[in-house]
């Protein structure tokens, strides 16, 4: 009897990392979804289900929420004064508000989670307009998005009640070894920032020349601001409704479509 | 390890002495090598899971990891409003729709914390999950206040989806195999207990389970393989994803690692002026990951896998930010320890100390 439980929990503890390690554009690996399905239940309740990707399968750039707190006058949302100043605008995580270092971390998987689950706004793309579970899966993945975004703007906006609140996603990616070591750019220069757009850019309508090859640092300007910072709302009534609707059973098989956008598996390390 | 592995020479005796005349002969001779090949793989997984181990390799751990729960609750309780309850960052609302499936698949990661609004029974709840975890620290009536403090971490952790990394995994993972085992009969205040009590424990076998005593026990071996094995699967799929990265294999890994601005916490970017340190360090790395579930058994290895560990953590520790998940992963390799080394040496030590005393006396 031992044994078989010994066997039911190394079950469950291998299931994840199987079904995990498997996931391409078009989901796990059936077999190994099958694999873990008998114990996925008990691998979720006692919190085994990770695929141990620390920092992995690159050490890629970190992300930040950027919040802009904006007063109707603008005026500085936290000041007494009611002098007109820039709106206040607040990275998280950010070492001089969140400490000791462990708040700090969790502030800044915060910002690296709401960065996993995005998802791009917009009808779903023809690609798979013919096949409902994916688009029922792309407009829960935007939905998903949109709910924990806007749990975040409340919570801003809780703590900032007379200021307009906007966040952006920032990505801060580290400098090349020539860059740093030749070109002496510090790991927080400007240049390295940038603001993730909500949508992706629109596609040009004719093919472009090829542009000349340049890898200097100049080349990597930061974006330009983005237009797209994501306010708070009330969450739309229509929209909820898609939800109900959207609330299924998991198909064995997935159907060979792409899901778009193709993006490694989502899992928040280190 | 090598008692796991099967009896070769059992198996081939009975080949060996079965004369092999005729189909049916054949038929015996196979069936018997079978029987006595699976016989001592049997034999194999009794050694590995049932021989009694003394609890003081999981005591150790058992008083770390209720430190390291106690601090992180405690972190968290600077701010408890930002984390629980309908204001947190990821509100109740939206973390109950997560895990309910409103957008997916639902899942089993259920917690009744994102059921509570009140601030007053939040406080409460997470007082509660601190003195659990505290009494796990220090061994105080561990036999419940373990799966106290494993639940009370489960529920924490299944409404703080968004804002958890690899520390949670770790010490939820070490709380869970130290409740199956009496991790509280050494190095606690359960074992302090059980002396003053010796009377009332020995006519009481239900005070004899509730202040176990440290003499091997088959529970502690469970909890002991399991930790072991579930740390060799950590680490197997940890540099097996590392071995899908170009980074890993072009050696810069390590170089990139180390200019993450939000980890760092020291400056390592000095390895940049040295490309093949950091580079021999990125395919270390992705080599011991990938074999330390081969490595970290046979004798010969394991110091030499568990010093990398040592380095490996300690250098995520105090240059990467992560403190506190280095130091745990570093708490969870001594689980290779072995319990009557660490019995000898604090025996040693209590010994040393007991003469001094009398000496000074």
């Amino acid at each position: 009897m031992a044994s078989v439980l010994i066997i039911g929990h190394l079950w469950a503890v291998i299931g994840r990392p199987l079904e995990f390690a498997t996931q391409g554009p078009f989901g796990a690996s059936p077999s190994m979804t099958r694999f873990r399905d008998p114990v996925r239940g008990y691998s979720q309740f006692a919190y085994l289900d990770h695929g141990y990707a620390f920092f992995a399968p690159e050490p890629g750039p970190s992300h930040l929420i950027r919040a802009t707190l904006t007063q109707p006058t603008g005026t500085d949302a936290t000041a007494s004064s009611p002098s007109p100043v820039e709106p206040l605008v607040r990275n998280y995580p950010d070492l001089n508000d969140q400490w000791p270092r462990l708040l700090y971390h969790r502030h800044f998987m915060l910002a690296e989670f709401l960065n996993d689950i995005h998802h791009p706004p917009g009808e779903p793309p023809q690609e798979i307009a013919q096949n409902p579970v994916a688009i029922r899966e792309w407009i829960q993945a935007r939905r998903r998005y949109e709910t924990v975004r806007d749990s975040i703007l409340n919570r801003l906006q809780t703590a900032y009640p007379q200021a307009t609140v906007a966040i952006d996603r920032l990505e801060h990616r580290q400098p090349g070894l020539p860059e740093f070591m030749e070109d002496n750019v510090p790991l927080d220069a400007p240049q390295l920032y940038f603001v993730l757009p909500d949508a992706p850019p629109p596609l040009p309508l004719e093919p472009l020349p090829p542009a000349p090859i340049d890898d200097s640092p100049a080349a990597e300007s930061p974006a330009a601001e983005s237009t797209d910072s994501e306010t708070v709302r009330e969450p739309e009534p229509a929209t909820l409704g898609r939800s109900e609707a959207a609330r299924d059973a998991r198909p064995l098989v997935r159907p060979i479509i792409p899901r778009l956008p193709l993006r490694a598996p989502i899992e928040v390390t280190p | 390890m090598s008692a796991i592995l099967p009896d070769h020479d059992a198996a081939r005796n009975a080949t060996g002495n079965a004369p092999l005349n005729g189909m049916g002969n054949a038929i015996t001779a196979v069936r018997g090598a079978t029987t006595a090949w699976a016989a001592s793989w049997i034999t194999a997984w009794d050694q590995f899971w049932f021989t009694p181990q003394r609890p003081h390799t999981l005591a150790l751990i058992r008083i770390a990891t209720g430190l390291m729960l106690l601090y992180s609750q405690a972190v968290l309780a600077l701010r408890l409003g930002d984390f629980l309850g309908d204001e947190a960052w990821v509100n109740n609302r939206t973390i109950a729709a997560l895990n309910r499936g409103e957008f997916g698949a639902p899942s089993a990661a259920r917690s009744y914390l994102w059921l509570i609004s009140s601030p007053v029974l939040l406080w409460g709840h997470h007082l509660l999950t601190m003195a659990a975890s505290a009494c796990l620290a220090i061994g105080f009536m561990t036999r419940f206040t373990a799966p106290l403090a494993w639940f009370l971490q489960l529920m924490l952790i299944h409404r703080l989806t968004g804002v958890l990394f690899g520390l949670d995994q770790i010490t939820t993972m070490l709380a869970m195999y130290l409740m199956i085992a009496p991790s509280g009969a050494v190095f606690s205040v359960d074992a302090w207990l059980r002396k003053r009590l010796a009377g009332p424990i020995a006519r009481d076998a239900r005070l004899a389970w509730l202040f176990p005593d440290d003499s091997p026990s088959v529970m502690a071996a469970i909890a002991t393989r399991l930790a072991q094995i579930h740390l060799c699967v950590i680490y197997l799929f940890g540099g097996l994803w590392k071995a899908r990265g170009t980074t890993w294999w072009d050696g810069t890994a390590m170089w990139f690692a180390a200019a993450n601005y939000e980890y760092q916490s020291l400056n390592l970017t000095w390895l940049g002026r040295f490309p093949v340190v950091f580079s021999a360090l990125t395919h270390l790395t992705v080599f011991w990951e990938v074999f330390y579930c081969a490595l970290v058994w046979p004798k010969l290895t394991r110091p030499l896998v568990l010093a990398t560990a040592v380095a490996v953590h300690g250098g995520i520790a105090l240059f990467l930010g992560m403190m506190t998940f280095g130091s745990m992963m570093i708490v969870a390799n001594a689980i290779f320890l072995s319990p009557d080394w660490i019995a000898r040496l604090t025996d040693r030590g209590a010994d040393q100390r007991s003469a001094d005393s009398s000496l000074t006396r």
